[in-house]
């Protein structure tokens, strides 16, 4: 059997599992590799490129047309309703967050443990946990029924001598949110900056469009000369900063499952939130993740530095993490029976077979059922299976939190004021704009950024030199 | 002042060397003001702006600045009063007693006033009768009062005309009846005001070719003629419900509809676990529909209304096997009826009627047997003679008995006066007040109105008679007019203007004595107070002996509002048995029944185009701004229909096609439908709003409301907004929630009397791990009698007439976003047939450990000293994580600026607008809000014991909803005071707290609803 990427010292073709696999295939020269990242950035545009962007751009535009409204109106225009006072826009919000997790569990957590297999998709991940707190970062801004004052969520000196509520969640939301979305930025261009050093040199045309360009790498790569001094400290800075992360990671979903745990709304009232939306989140991130790797090293030709083993090694943890949240889902189950509390047994009956047992259903099979195909290592290498399968989790990853955020307001504790929720076409329109924000910058992201580490790969190639300079072009 | 001096002064320095005090500095000090000084400075060398003028300008252009800056607040101008009336000080409300009147009653009220603007109605404390109770309906007047859409200015067939014009045409028409041998019309409803009968008469005697008619479907025609056969008088005796042990009501709805303020507050008194004095009475209701009264009864007999005939009369068999003596024409009569094959035809539980007879015979001359307005004469007849065996005679007050002014005209009259309209013999009708073409749409009278030469409306607002009149005239809100109201032989209310006339309206009456006085006599505002007063001076002042001059005797009666001039009545009068000869056996037949009903919100239309009563939630289904064909759950699946579905209605070929809702607890084969919805002619707000019913009254039966009807399931759909879910009796996980849940208790009077302590509500304790707030001072705190509550829904409207609550409309009310902060949960349990009710009045529960202030995070939700739970609007920024975490879920977001958003911002309008009351904030968009506790009375109560130097007692706030609610079911004050009643109720054996296992400590605490049934709960 001959697996690909193994290399294989036996006559009869059995892999040689004493060896560590190459991360990045066909045995490529640090040119090479610098060429392939390089060229989306550096050849003009694709027609497909464009017809991508003008869609995510349309959908954008929706978005920006929604808050609007929203903001003219009132949060009125939405679904939103006593009881579910808190809908989409949550549940938006809370599944993007979530989505940006995979980026700093990635490109943090993974870098401390050493996982080199990382390197080739790090730089998406993190990209893309910008992308996505910025996205889901509207959400609870647009979301307050005054948007014109969110500066009272923040604690400052002001002339009505009125502090925050360090007691609300909300507001341990807000510096989660903002520290974790400052901290991956840094994080994020700190790992840029080799990259922009290489995309600077590499500019050498005359013309107005290059000069331009390389003004702009020239200043975002911070006088970076791939001396020996530079590298020193960037590996110190980039440590530290991975481990400053690794904390966020676990922290912000944390706090945000508190809005919903500290709560006593019971159905958010549990003590299993923190890890269980931890481990959703991270779920839900690499699903993300892999939905969009898998165009991109299609499109780009990068399937020898985003390799499958490397998709493998993703779906594993999705797996992983698909399992944990299905012991969640069990577990709030036996809780709720083992507490005796007849008002909760209640509300998770009544998610199960309920009103609104059709989202509970879907998002059962979407996000326990769907990733059990993974123990396959045929279908946990297969691109179609794993782009289905990603899709499949994400869109049961929302509707997980759509179950927690609207099942357990709109029936909880007095039968009188039971409730129901439709959402309208604005909600929808969110829905879909927020993924119009998200793949504008990624697109944006794609063409103008290295999507794929230049420096870091070049560390994990099969011919990488502990002396190796990097600058090699 | 030792402690002062003790403490060194403070030192206030200029620069470091001051500090250190050196010479130089001293020195230059000592110069400072010293001559000649500035004699070196060159002026022309400094700048050629002086401090003085850059100050100016900076100050101008700051000014410029501010100007720019429009602010939303600055709309409008603050002008002072050039001489302030006397009695008026700005900020402080006025209180003048009055008269609000609907088509069938009068409610002495008290209006408060602000700077001259009246912004509330709640009921006359001091009125014997209503003691303060007051309907939904009579407060939701100022609306009406302020509606845009009011009658502004005479209207010639749509185009503005003058008075003097109007009067000109109405006295040539009016005199020139006589010689064209036509006939004229006055048709107005119910006529209470003897001064308004007289100013008519007035108008007859000059011109008497002139008929009057007054009609209402809200009247008790058939009680009264009953009692005039059986007793020989007209006048209806005053009930004395409080001294009822049993009551058994058929078909009648005296705690909602049928009944007053008077009734609820005398049925509550035998409800009032506080008096050990009293004992609970026993309520037993038989009828078609479940009404507020039946969701009130002990025991309640689900019967079909045209069977109410054959109860009586079994029932009255029962008596008689029982030992009663009966008139020999009703024992003869009944001899045909047993009430054990009664009990086979309705499947009645057999255990409750035995009860019933039992109960009567043990209870007599304490007993009441109640026939509703809707049934026959025959059933009222039987009644009668029943009461008169039951020995009911200390039941009846004769001292107040009911009073007509002038009769009601009955549907026979009124289908003659249609019928001469119709063939051309009227030539001239003058409505006031009243709607016929809406109401009389079964005798076709718009049809026939259209062959009246001149018709005219006096009216407040333009209806569906006034759309075929020739003239529309407004005439006085009752805020603005003078009055006298006698609905209770002599007990006198008198109604006084509050406000001066909005618009160019005049006062009805005064109209009446201008078109009958001279030609040449011009209509004055004081025209009919003067001729009110001199009907006082000449009748009320007379008959009440009174040793005051008249002046006096009038100032006070307007102070108080009313006179009471009569203090002791007549005795009951004897009993004709011969009345029995005229009983008319009605059968019930096997198929539909069609039972019509005045509406709570709208009564019979008359309040279609009050926003506020439109979005009152039903009392019973909770449903909004629409009716319905209420059926049982049998009778829509005999139908194959669902709730939401249509059914055609054919009552003798007259049609009508509405939505269905099951309703539990209806009787099998009963087929509800509530009068006043359906108007086409009531403004923005209450056109198309509903289905119009009117047509299938049948005039020309014995129960014109209750005829057999033809039911048949019609194609579509329309949506009925509720505000609760409809009860899913077929979910067992889902039944009896509010009992499982400690949301609700209810125990046996029998047992609470045994063992207090044995209906507690059983909680566990909880410890806790932090201590407890204490209050120091008051602690403001709610107790809830479930009781006395019947449901009516007064509260609802009193809060939102206090608190400037917004109405949504139907769609944001589907979507659930009302926005009441006061609500009435109603709770089913047992099955759909036989369902027991239970209520509870919702509101903020102003939580000691309140969920919803820990989580904003902007501390706009917050707690004060004396225990209110408070809501900062300017902070709020409408995360509504607090509504997620209330319990309760009583917390109000505005999701739109609703005055806006509702309508077309119809009550945005200026003149609506001048409805709100000054002392709350109108909140905007975007803001969550609930109840305050009536926080501004509050605060005006402590500031007037703060100007009186004294401290604030509990005693001295009354919040809106306890103010109005007719049985005293709301009871609030200061918990730390032992003295307080609603220390008492918390004190009490059987009250208990709405969630009080998750230990947010809420500060209203309710009492256990004890039914008087011979079973345990």
């Amino acid at each position: 059997m001959q697996v690909a990427n193994r290399p294989s010292s036996q006559a009869d073709g059995t892999p040689d599992f004493s060896v560590e696999p190459s991360v990045v295939l066909k045995n490529p020269s640090f040119h090479d590799i610098t060429e392939v990242i390089s060229k989306p950035i550096e050849s003009k545009a694709t027609l497909k490129w464009y017809i991508a962007l003008a869609f995510s751009m349309m959908l954008l535009t929706l978005e920006l047309v929604c808050w609007g409204l929203s903001f003219y109106y009132g949060d009125g225009l939405w679904g939103n309703n006593i009881p579910v006072a808190w809908a989409f826009p949550i549940v938006n919000f809370v599944f993007w967050i979530g989505i940006g997790h995979a980026g700093t569990l990635i490109s943090a957590i993974l870098f401390l443990f050493r996982q080199k297999w990382r390197n080739g998709i790090a730089r998406f991940a993190e990209g893309m946990t910008i992308f996505a707190v910025m996205t889901a970062g509207l959400f609870p801004l647009f979301h307050t029924g005054r948007q014109w004052l969110p500066l009272y969520l923040v604690p400052y000196p002001n002339k009505h001598a009125v502090w925050v509520n360090f007691l609300s969640p909300l507001v341990w939301d807000v510096f989660a949110v903002s520290t974790y979305f400052t901290v991956s930025l840094f994080f994020w261009y700190t790992g840029l900056i080799p990259d922009f050093a290489t995309l600077r040199d590499r500019t050498l045309g005359k013309d107005l469009v290059s000069r331009i360009r390389k003004t702009v790498y020239s200043v975002l790569s911070l006088g970076w000369r791939f001396s020996n001094r530079h590298w020193r400290h960037y590996e110190r800075v980039y440590l530290i900063l991975a481990g400053v992360s690794t904390p966020l990671v676990l922290s912000v979903h944390t706090i945000v499952s508190f809005d919903f745990a500290v709560s006593g709304l019971l159905g958010w009232h549990t003590t299993i939130f923190p890890p269980y939306f931890v481990a959703g989140a991270i779920f839900s991130g690499f699903a993300m993740v892999v939905t969009v790797l898998v165009f991109i090293r299609y499109i780009f030709d990068m399937q020898h530095i985003i390799t499958v083993d490397i998709l493998e090694k993703m779906n594993k943890i999705i797996l992983l993490t698909g399992t944990l949240v299905g012991y969640a889902y069990g577990m709030e189950f036996f809780i709720a029976w083992y507490s005796g509390n007849a008002v909760e047994q209640f509300v998770f009956i009544n998610r199960a077979f309920g009103p609104y047992a059709w989202a509970y259903w879907i998002m059962i099979s979407c996000n326990v059922i769907s990733p059990q195909m993974f123990w396959f290592r045929k279908l946990r290498r297969s691109v179609p299976v794993m782009f289905v399968t990603s899709i499949f989790v994400n869109i049961g990853m929302w509707f997980e939190r759509y179950v927690i955020t609207v099942t357990s307001l709109a029936r909880d504790y007095l039968p009188s004021s039971w409730g129901w929720y439709n959402p309208t076409l604005v909600d929808f329109g969110l829905l879909l704009g927020s993924f119009g924000m998200f793949f504008t910058l990624t697109l944006l992201f794609v063409k103008f950024m290295p999507v794929v580490s230049i420096a870091e790969v070049k560390g994990v190639m099969d011919n990488a030199r502990p002396s190796h300079h990097g600058g090699d072009h | 002042m030792e402690l002062q001096q003790s403490q060194p002064q403070p030192r206030y320095w200029q620069s470091l060397d001051e500090l250190k005090g050196t010479p130089e500095v001293l020195e230059a000090k000592r110069h400072e003001f010293q001559k000649g000084v500035t004699d070196g400075f060159d002026v022309k060398q400094m700048s050629g702006i002086s401090r003085r003028r850059f100050l100016a300008a900076m100050g101008a252009s700051a000014a410029f600045a501010l100007a720019s800056c429009k602010s939303y607040l600055d709309q409008g101008e603050v002008v002072p009063y050039n001489e302030q009336p006397e009695e008026l000080i700005v900020g402080r409300p006025n209180y003048y007693a009055s008269v609000i009147r609907t088509s069938h009653s009068a409610t002495p009220v008290l209006v408060k006033t602000r700077e001259g603007r009246p912004v509330m109605i709640s009921g006359n404390p001091e009125h014997p009768f209503s003691r303060g109770g007051i309907s939904s309906h009579a407060q939701a007047r100022i609306m009406g009062l302020y509606d845009p859409e009011r009658l502004k200015e005479p209207m010639q067939q749509g185009a503005p005309t003058t008075w003097t014009e109007v009067d000109g045409v109405l006295r040539k028409a009016l005199s020139g009846l006589a010689g064209e041998g036509k006939q004229g019309l006055v048709l107005t409803h119910c006529l209470m005001s003897p001064s308004a009968k007289k100013s008519l008469d007035q108008l007859v005697k000059k011109y008497p070719q002139l008929t009057v008619h007054s009609y209402t479907h809200l009247n008790h025609s058939h009680r009264d003629a009953a009692w005039k056969k059986s007793y020989g008088q007209d006048a209806f005796p005053a009930l004395h419900w409080d001294k009822a042990d049993v009551i058994l009501a058929l078909e009648a709805d005296f705690l909602g509809v049928e009944g007053d303020a008077e009734a609820e507050r005398l049925f509550a008194t035998r409800r009032d676990i506080m008096n050990e004095a009293v004992k609970f009475n026993r309520l037993y209701v038989a009828e078609g529909n479940l009404s507020i009264t039946g969701m009130s009864a002990d025991y309640r007999l689900r019967l079909r209304p045209d069977a109410q005939y054959a109860f009586v009369m079994a029932l009255a068999q029962a008596l008689g096997e029982a030992g009663f003596s009966l008139p020999g024409a009703l024992s003869a009569k009944a001899a045909a009826f047993n009430l054990k094959q009664f009990n086979q035809t309705y499947g009645l539980a057999e255990s409750t009627l035995k009860h019933l007879v039992a109960d009567l015979v043990k209870a007599k001359g304490k007993a009441l047997i109640y026939a509703g307005d809707r049934l026959s004469e025959s059933v009222h007849l039987a009644v009668n003679a029943l009461n008169e065996a039951l020995g009911a005679d200390a039941l009846y007050d004769f001292t107040h008995p009911a009073l007509h002014q002038h009769p009601l005209s009955n549907p026979a009259e009124l289908q003659q006066a249609v019928a001469e309209m119709q063939t051309g013999k009227v030539g001239l009708v003058i409505h006031w007040g009243t709607n016929p073409s809406y109401h009389l749409a079964a005798m076709g009278y718009a049809e026939a109105l259209k062959k009246v030469p001149l018709s005219v409306m006096l009216s407040t607002h333009a209806n569906e008679t006034s759309a075929d009149c020739t003239y529309t005239l407004p005439v006085h809100h009752d805020l603005e007019a003078w009055g006298d109201y006698e609905t209770h032989s002599g007990l006198c209310a008198l109604q006084q203007p509050v406000v001066a006339p909005l618009h160019k309206s005049r006062q009805a009456e005064g109209l009446f004595l201008t078109w009958a006085a001279s030609a040449d006599a011009a209509y004055s505002e004081t025209l009919y107070l003067d001729f009110l007063r001199y009907n006082w001076q000449e009748s009320v002042y007379r008959q009440s002996g009174s040793l005051l001059d008249f002046q006096n005797y009038w100032r006070t009666a307007l102070h108080d509002g009313f006179v009471n001039y009569r203090k002791s009545g007549a005795s009951k009068p004897a009993y004709r048995a011969a009345a029995l000869n005229d009983l008319v056996e009605s059968k019930a037949g096997d198929g539909y029944v069609l039972s019509l009903h005045p509406a709570y919100a709208t009564l019979d239309g008359e309040f279609a185009d009050h926003g506020w009563l439109q979005e009152i939630p039903h009392p019973v289904s909770k449903v909004v701004w629409d009716n319905y064909a209420a059926v049982s759950v049998a009778t829509a699946r005999e139908l194959g229909v669902k709730t939401d579905e249509l059914i055609q209605l054919d009552v003798e070929g007259k049609t009508l096609t509405l939505p269905v809702l099951e309703q539990p607890g209806m009787a099998d084969k009963v087929i509800a439908v509530e009068l006043g919805y359906g108007r086409t002619q009531a403004g923005t707000i209450g056109s198309q709003v509903g289905f119009d019913a009117n047509p299938l009254i049948r005039f020309d039966s014995a129960t014109p409301m209750i005829a057999a009807v033809n039911a048949t399931k019609a194609s579509g759909k329309h949506r009925l907004v509720t505000t609760q879910l409809h009860h899913a009796f077929d979910v067992p996980r889902e039944q009896d929630l509010h009992f499982a849940r400690q949301i609700v208790n209810e125990g046996n009077y029998g047992d609470y009397l045994k063992d207090p302590h044995s209906i507690e509500m059983h909680v566990h304790k909880i410890p806790n791990i932090t201590k407890p707030i204490e209050y120091k001072g008051i602690k403001w705190s709610m107790a809830i009698d479930m009781n006395k509550c019947t449901g009516c829904s007064a509260c609802i409207m009193a809060c939102n007439v206090e608190n400037n609550i917004p109405v949504v409309g139907p769609e944001q009310v589907d979507k659930g976003r009302e926005m009441h902060w006061i609500r009435l949960d109603r709770y089913y349990s047992g099955t759909p047939e036989e369902p027991k009710v239970s209520l509870q009045i919702m509101l903020c529960q102003h939580c000691d450990n309140a969920p919803c202030e820990v989580v904003c995070p902007v501390n706009a939700s917050n707690h004060s000293d004396d225990g209110l739970n408070q809501m900062a609007y300017n902070r709020c920024v409408g995360t509504r994580y607090c509504s997620n975490n209330c319990h309760y879920k009583v917390r109000r977001f505005n999701f739109f600026n609703y005055r806006d958003e509702f309508a077309k911002a119809y009550y945005s309008q200026e003149l609506a607008q001048l409805q709100h009351n000054p002392e709350v904030t109108v909140r905007s968009r975007g803001v969550m809000e609930k109840c305050t506790f009536c926080v501004q009375r509050i605060m005006w109560a402590r500031q007037e014991a703060i100007r009186e130097k004294r401290d604030l007692k509990g005693t001295d706030v009354t919040v809106a909803c306890q103010e109005v609610c007719p049985s005293g079911a709301i009871i609030f004050g200061d918990a730390n005071d032992k003295d307080s009643a609603v220390y008492k109720y918390q004190d009490h054996a059987t009250s208990y707290k709405v969630l009080e296992a998750l230990n947010a400590a809420p500060s209203v605490t309710y009492v256990t609803k004890l039914r008087n049934t011979h079973e345990k709960v």
